[in-house]
């Protein structure tokens, strides 16, 4: 839980800096926006893969038809969390499937093979989506002005392809590492039962995921 | 560590003493000439400071060579770029003397997109007598001069003149991280995000392009050139360090666009010590050749490593800076230390190097006796000609007296940029604003 709140903690900052990195002298510096995307996609992979444990340890149904009903957008971290998950029947997302063969050892624990449910998203339709960037402060303001961008999905994209090939790419094989790190204490946490919030502030959650993701624009 | 490492005397001096902080007189680069006689500093407002070292006198044998102001000028001037609508600052982020080939003498500057090359001369002699105009440069009146007279040259008070002989501009379209000089002393190299181009010094409108990494496409970009340098004797090789913690060395006699490398130097991850924020602490912010060419030193957030050029799979040292603070990197993320960039420098004789950190401490590695010590640049702690004392930070359990804790530490007062002269025991230590230079006193 606290793996999950420090995660989220520091998504935030690094939003928080990307957009302000802007406004200083001298324009947007490229390392620095690499640095501070590369710490934010750790970040999300571990908050992605906390919370998935999370789900499977509370055993909650998977959501797929949310997903396959919105092949258009396929919210980014969806695509991140197969990076964790075992192998999920009857994936419909085709990076799901690629990764159930090149990756069985990112399994966590918990036997529930699903697929990727890091965060549910109900309305990931494009109407909520406007929703979600008008409603937020900062974050979201960093995203009104952006034009939607491809970036992050590509990236998801790469990252699933690289999988099967058995290499361990950067981020996938992180989450594993900080999987491992904080197995011991998120098991804890889901045994205790539901999260404190209830589940109607999960899409509060996910919408800050959603734009947070997409901050990670190209410059 | 023992406290009776540092058995040297040192003497010390001040100079550029600011009573508060403006931003503009922050020093981001530091660098001495190819003698030594001759110690440049560039700050965030765009100025140059040459000090110039006293020449000894046997008058006063205790001030042995201390460093005045020679010349001060504004070398960029911040601009705006209509195109992209951005600032271009002007803080100078390097400065690199070329050797000296005659009396004047002449350096590089470089801001985020502009390298200038400077002429700095001295004029101890001026014409006087003509006819046209009077002493005071007034014209005279064509009707009252009756004789014809030919001007002649007296002595002047010296004046140092700094003239900029070039500008090279317009080839980059990333922030210009590094320059470098040629050991051909014909052109030099210029680095940024994602490419490097070579110049001739004798011309300004057209460069080379010899390093690429720009992706087809940038949203995979995945990382970036942090510093660049020439080999100090080879003309034809270079190294480039990238935020992904490698080093490449490139020759340029195998294609006109080094994009292939020759070596490439990089060292396994240690997966203990994996975090969130490995991949910014692992990114390069200096690489530097030994004065032999036989070695490089590269340095990243928490460590000096020199790497032999015959061994590519890892470093033959590697000199922890301040480890202690490999437990605080989220605050470090907090409050932006942990991009701060540090340079590191070798003695002449390449068997100490230095580098520095927080709390306007800086650390020496002696290389044979494997010995460290951490100094302070501060001036509560430095009379004119009194011994450093060595300093040391408490990580946990008992603090012992005169030993600082990691929490104490001020990280406000870092120690980005330091200088060692080519061939004596003096260094030049650059905290925010204020310039410190510390001499080894020989008996």
């Amino acid at each position: 839980m606290e793996a999950q709140k420090e995660a989220q903690r520091i998504m935030t900052m690094s939003v928080w800096k990307l957009y302000h990195s802007r406004l200083q002298r001298g324009g947007l510096r490229l390392h620095r926006s690499l640095q501070l995307s590369l710490v934010m996609r750790s970040a999300r992979e571990l908050y992605l893969s906390a919370k998935l444990e999370e789900a499977e340890a509370g055993g909650e149904a998977p959501c797929t038809p949310e997903q396959s009903a919105d092949p258009g957008q396929p919210p980014p971290e969806e695509r991140a969390a197969p990076a964790d998950c075992a192998a999920a029947p009857g994936a419909t997302e085709p990076m799901e499937t690629q990764e159930s063969g090149g990756e069985p050892a990112l399994a966590p624990a918990s036997p529930g093979k699903r697929p990727a449910r890091g965060v549910s998203l109900p309305g990931a339709g494009k109407g909520s989506r406007k929703r979600r960037s008008s409603s937020l402060d900062k974050p979201g303001a960093a995203e009104a002005g952006l034009a939607p961008s491809k970036k992050a999905r590509l990236e998801e994209e790469a990252e699933g392809e690289r999988q099967p090939q058995g290499q361990d790419g950067p981020f996938p094989s992180l989450a594993k590492v900080l999987q491992h790190q904080f197995a011991g204490r998120l098991r804890s946490g889901p045994a205790k039962g539901p999260d404190p919030p209830t589940p109607g502030c999960r899409p509060g959650d996910g919408a800050v995921l959603n734009i947070l993701v997409r901050a990670v624009v190209a410059f | 560590m023992e406290e009776d490492i540092d058995t040297r005397k040192i003497n010390n001096s001040f100079l550029r003493d600011h009573s508060y902080a403006t931003e503009a007189d922050i020093i981001s680069t530091v660098e001495f000439n190819h003698t030594g006689e001759l110690l440049a500093t560039g700050d965030k407002g765009g100025r140059v400071v040459i000090f110039q070292r006293e020449q000894e006198s046997k008058n006063q044998p205790h001030r042995r060579g201390e460093y005045n102001v020679y010349s001060t000028f504004q070398s960029h001037e911040p601009e705006f770029d209509y195109l992209k609508s951005l600032e271009i600052e002007e803080k100078i982020n390097k400065i690199r003397w070329l050797p000296q080939q005659n009396a004047a003498y002449f350096l590089l500057s470089t801001n985020d997109k502009t390298v200038k090359l400077w002429k700095v001369s001295e004029r101890d002699k001026r014409p006087e007598g003509y006819n046209l105009k009077d002493e005071d440069g007034r014209l005279r009146d064509p009707s009252m001069i009756t004789m014809l007279r030919v001007p002649v040259l007296r002595p002047m008070d010296l004046m140092v003149e700094a003239t900029p002989r070039r500008v090279f501009a317009n080839a980059h379209t990333y922030h210009i991280n590094s320059i470098s000089v040629n050991s051909d002393y014909e052109t030099y190299m210029s680095a940024d995000d994602l490419r490097i181009n070579l110049w001739n010094f004798e011309i300004t409108n057209q460069s080379f392009n010899i390093v690429d990494i720009k992706p087809a496409n940038m949203e995979e970009l995945t990382e970036v050139i942090t510093a660049a340098e020439f080999h100090p004797h080879h003309c034809n090789t270079f190294v480039y360090s990238s935020s992904k913690g490698t080093i490449r060395l490139c020759d340029m006699r195998a294609a006109a666009l080094c994009d292939r490398h020759s070596k490439f130097f990089e060292e396994p991850e240690d997966p203990s010590n994996r975090s969130f924020f490995s991949e910014i602490i692992s990114s390069i912010s200096d690489v530097k050749f030994s004065h032999s060419g036989r070695y490089i030193m590269t340095r990243d957030y928490l460590t000096v490593k020199v790497w032999d050029l015959n061994m590519e799979n890892r470093p033959i040292e590697t000199y922890q800076v301040h480890d202690y603070l490999r437990s605080k990197l989220c605050s470090l993320y907090e409050n932006d230390c942990i991009f701060d960039k540090f340079e590191c420098v070798w003695n002449g004789s390449d068997s100490v190097i230095m580098t520095g950190s927080y709390n306007n401490f800086f650390r020496m590695f002696d290389r044979n006796t494997k010995r460290d010590v951490t100094l302070e640049a501060s001036r509560e702690n430095s009379k004119p000609r009194a011994i450093l004392k060595p300093r040391k930070v408490c990580v946990g359990g008992k603090r012992r007296k005169d030993e600082i804790s990691v929490d104490s530490l001020d990280f406000s007062k870092k120690i980005l940029h330091t200088a060692w002269h080519p061939s004596e025991n003096i260094i030049a230590v650059a905290a925010t604003n204020n310039l410190y230079i510390f001499q080894d006193k020989v008996n």
